[in-house]
């Protein structure tokens, strides 16, 4: 019999200096082309996360996708009545219902991001103590599924426009690389908030917080002139949305160029939070089994 | 470079927090408390302590031990779910865990698209799926079902839908962990099959399981670790032999007292020499004593390991005197060259019938000399150890 010498009994050790030596402790690394390359093939899992998020909820709820398209149009309704009627903030010569509906589409996309997206780890966590795929798909299937419901809530746009008798501006292709900076932005929020809520279960009671205040702290119903003028960089810095939202209306809404260098320093905003987010949530992620 | 299949650790270490700790901001703040004052030092216990393995592709692997010896911290390190705290990993090949996976079944989706979505879990491609499907369907028996929501399915089918699709990977390493736990009869044997059909095919197989019989039954190797160390690697006989041996150490240390019947002397012997051989006589001399004075009915059996019996044997006793001595003859041994328990236990007749006089215990082990049993092909069930006289022609 092939019994080792040791005894069974020497090997109960509660000393903490017993250990392995400090060479051979496992390090993260991150190899960006290899982490690319995971995600990349993790891509059809990515859709069938999204699908399944959007199936159900078609099943679910009687109005299904219409939820879609009620949540921005009723706000609409509501910041209409207040800032328009109330308030009285000009936006002439667009209508103010458009103008706060293109802030409102951003928001409600980086707050289903934020909100679903901060959970989707922990609400997986048995799962993810069995099964092996890279953890960031999880935010990013409940990025995609915010960003079908940004599509069909551009739709109703669509229809918004005719309605007011107010067409689009023909600038409105430079929407376009910022709507870059809003996904960059949003992943990068959702990745630091979702791998945090595993490892601070209360976290989670932030998030209405920030999605209430975050939706008065970002230009959607006010212009973003409303802002001091010399505070505004450093305000798009940590509010990347802020320019985002107020480059969309110029060039959507007014057909004016969107501001360059408040554009510039919300993309170096976004991507500081996308790469910090980004390593903080993959170093985060190999604890993730030990405290599930 | 090692070819797909491998499964290499070196120095493994892995440990984890022994305080209770709940994922609250009001603990760790208190945490931080504490460690800035420079109070006691955090609580922490090793699972796993310096692992080094080495499995080459086409290996089937028996992981064995006790609960708590760090057998599933070891696989999930292998599935890459769990980072180690020191050491490498290095897993070749695409690797499949054989796993239960009803935590990501949506209850409002049907049985089909739940099957797309864990196609997609386990790294399938959605064709890879499709080709599949009906193997998938056919393994889960769900048939019609298909196509109904998943909370309207029974529990079995909701974990045999689960189960299906992992077993229709076909991964270089496949990874099963105590899945015959669950499942009535039919569906475990239907795993069992499953897994020596991947083996057929040359995959690397890694086995957690306290079912030793399933165990022996498709593994060629065991290594049977005990408090996070490698106790023993050797092949699955010698490993379970070793296994079994210091389960029954502890088991037989419980000395049974107070029972009206007691098992005074138990002698096991060859009839033409002291140590039994296949084939040959075997005598069991059994003293008994205690207060019974009624006849009671002896049971006495003959296992390998703390399986159940190889065969049982009972015979009506008197303690008229306060002693009963009892001889047993067994003229021809049937048991291949191997180690054995015996057990014994009386129980009541007549007015006190099947009362436990004395409880069914391993009373001794004895070894058996003799040929060895013709191992069975590759990867079918481990036949019952015993010998049967043959002739070929």
């Amino acid at each position: 019999m092939a019994l080792p010498a040791q005894s069974p009994t020497v090997s109960v050790v509660p000393d903490i200096e017993y250990g392995p030596p400090p060479e051979l402790r496992f390090r993260r690394r991150l190899r960006l082309r290899r982490t690319a390359a995971e995600l990349w093939a993790a891509r059809e899992l990515v859709r069938a996360l999204a699908e399944r998020d959007l199936r159900a909820r078609y099943k679910q709820a009687v109005l299904g996708f219409a939820w879609a398209v009620m949540t921005p149009l009723l706000l609409m309704v509501v910041f209409t009545l207040v800032f328009n009627k109330a308030v009285k903030i000009d936006t002439s010569p667009t209508p103010y219902a458009l103008f706060t509906y293109v802030g409102l589409i951003t928001w409600q996309f980086f707050s289903n991001t934020m909100n679903q997206g901060a959970l989707s780890l922990s609400a997986n966590l048995s799962l993810l103590n069995k099964v092996y795929c890279p953890r960031e798909v999880f935010p990013l299937a409940t990025m995609l599924v915010a960003a079908v419901d940004m599509l069909i809530a551009l739709g109703v746009m669509g229809v918004l426009f005719a309605v007011f008798w107010f067409p689009p501006a023909g600038t409105f292709y430079l929407a376009l690389p910022l709507l870059l900076i809003q996904i960059a932005f949003t992943y990068g929020v959702a990745l630091v908030l979702s791998v945090s809520v595993v490892y601070l279960r209360d976290i989670r009671h932030l998030l209405p917080i920030i999605t209430q205040m975050g939706v008065f702290a970002t230009p959607v119903a006010y212009p973003l002139d409303k802002i001091p003028h010399r505070l505004q960089e450093v305000y798009v810095g940590f509010n990347p949305l802020a320019a985002v939202i107020e480059g969309y209306r110029k060039a959507v809404l007014y057909g004016e160029y969107p501001d360059m260098r408040l554009s510039l320093i919300a993309a170096g905003g976004a991507l500081v939070v996308l790469v910090g987010g980004y390593v903080f949530f993959k170093k985060l992620e190999t604890g993730i089994a030990d405290v599930a | 470079m090692s070819p797909d299949g491998t499964i290499r650790t070196e120095h493994l270490w892995k440990r984890f927090r022994a305080d209770r700790q709940r994922m609250l901001l009001r603990d760790r703040v208190e945490q931080m408390g504490r460690r800035l004052r420079g109070g006691g030092p955090e609580d922490w216990s090793w699972a796993l302590r310096d692992i080094d393995l080495h499995i080459e592709p086409g290996d089937a692997v028996g992981l064995i031990g006790s609960n708590g010896s760090g057998k599933s911290t070891l696989l999930k390190l292998l599935t890459r779910v769990m980072y180690p705290y020191a050491g490498t990993v290095d897993v070749r090949g695409r690797i499949g865990a054989l796993i239960e996976i009803r935590a990501g079944i949506h209850p409002d989706l049907t049985g089909r698209e739940n099957i797309y979505l864990f196609g997609a879990l386990l790294g399938l491609k959605r064709r890879e799926v499709a080709a599949r499907f009906d193997a998938i369907v056919e393994f889960a028996q769900l048939n019609t079902a298909i196509d109904r929501q998943v909370k309207f399915y029974s529990s079995g089918m909701q974990m045999r839908l689960g189960f299906a699709v992992a077993a229709y990977l076909e991964p270089e390493v496949l990874l099963v962990d105590e899945v015959l736990a669950v499942g009535d009869a039919v569906f475990q044997q239907k795993c069992l099959d499953r897994m020596r059909e991947v083996l057929e095919q040359g995959t690397t197989l890694v086995f957690v399981s306290h079912d030793l019989a399933a165990v022996e039954s498709v593994c060629s190797r065991g290594i049977w670790l005990e408090q996070g160390t490698v106790r023993v690697d050797a092949g699955i006989r010698e490993a379970l032999g070793a296994y079994r041996e210091s389960i029954e150490a502890k088991t037989e240390a419980s000395a049974r007292v107070g029972e009206p019947v007691q098992l005074l002397k138990c002698e096991v012997r060859g009839t033409e020499r002291d140590s039994p051989a296949t084939g040959e006589g075997l005598v069991v001399d059994l003293v008994l004593g205690g207060d019974h004075r009624n006849p009671a009915m002896l049971h006495l059996g003959v296992s390998e390991g703390t399986a159940s019996p190889v065969f049982s044997l009972r015979h009506e006793i008197t303690t008229k005197d306060g002693e009963a001595r009892v001889r047993c003859v067994i003229p021809r041994l049937p048991l291949p060259r191997g180690r054995y328990t015996l057990w014994v236990g009386a129980y009541g007749m007549w007015h006190i019938e099947g009362q436990s006089l004395m409880a069914w215990h391993p009373a001794g082990q004895f070894e058996v000399y003799g040929p060895e049993l013709d191992p069975p092909p590759r990867a079918v069930v481990l036949a019952a150890p015993v010998y049967v006289e043959h002739e070929w022609s």
